[in-house]
């Protein structure tokens, strides 16, 4: 377990975001490993093991997080799911270290102003901070974030496709 | 988050700030009905999700540090032993039904 744990609370922050919660949905999908193990008796590598701990074991339990609060909202259930738990996709790929150089080269490739924006948010920027960096609105900075993720994304994608 | 009927990209800077800050709840309260059903139709939206997990976990998910490792061992161990007495109890229960049936 404590060979794992780092790797599989890492994961579990990319839906989550939230320490607390990362360790209590861990504390169930361990438990659920003990009672039903057989899913990873073939697992060959570390990404392997991530896929299939997600596929199997994490995706049920996020899933349940935010269960409860699902009635009183507009998102549909489906929408929720996708949001807090969603299919096997880029992120089930890539291990913390791939990630974090996949990521650096793809950065490296942006436009300067587009490559700003994205490193100071990783930095932990408010959208209005950033404004302030950049010398321009929130509205045009929120713009700029979602069109530079866009183009990242199609990015990745060709990575993981060539992959 | 005040605004109440937000374009995608800026749902999608609210959803990348509750992600980084650890409150995805107070984003999905926020939604408005009509803010839910731009989200639900747009394609862009949900392609841009998957980077922002991304960037949040490159940015932020090595900074996820449990103080005690034990402590968490220990809880886990103690939901596996809670597991362990419901399902003794369940078949006590379950044969104790059976043997009444019997008589």
């Amino acid at each position: 377990m404590r060979l794992t744990f780092g790797m599989f609370i890492r994961h579990l922050h990319r839906y989550l975001g939230n320490e607390v919660e990362c360790e209590d949905v861990l504390e169930d999908v361990y438990a659920d490993i003990w009672e039903n193990p057989d899913h990873l008796r073939d697992v060959e590598n570390e990404r392997h093991l991530l896929r299939t701990v997600y596929l199997y074991y994490m995706r049920k339990r996020l899933r349940e997080v935010y269960r409860r609060m699902n009635r009183s909202l507009y998102l549909s259930q489906k929408d929720m799911q996708n949001l807090v738990a969603p299919e096997l996709g880029l992120c089930e790929l890539m291990s913390q270290a791939e990630l974090k150089q996949i990521l650096h080269r793809m950065l490296g490739k942006l436009k300067s102003r587009e490559r700003k924006a994205i490193e100071l948010w990783m930095q932990g920027m408010s959208n209005r901070a950033i404004a302030n960096e950049l010398k321009t609105t929130v509205g045009a900075v929120k713009m700029l974030e979602f069109r530079t993720v866009l183009k990242l994304r199609k990015m990745l994608k060709d990575y993981t496709d060539e992959d | 988050m005040a605004n109440v009927n937000r374009e995608v990209q800026e749902l999608l800077a609210d959803y990348a700030a509750a992600l980084r800050d650890g409150c995805l709840p107070a984003f999905l309260k926020s939604l408005t009905r009509e803010e839910a059903g731009r989200i639900h139709e747009s394609e862009e939206f949900w392609e841009a999700t998957e980077v922002v997990r991304l960037m949040n976990s490159a940015g932020f998910g090595e900074g996820v540090v449990t103080p005690d490792v034990g402590l968490f061992i220990s809880r886990v161990d103690a939901g596996i032993a809670s597991r362990l007495k419901k399902g003794k109890a369940s078949t006590r229960s379950r044969s104790r039904s059976r043997s009444h049936a019997n008589l």
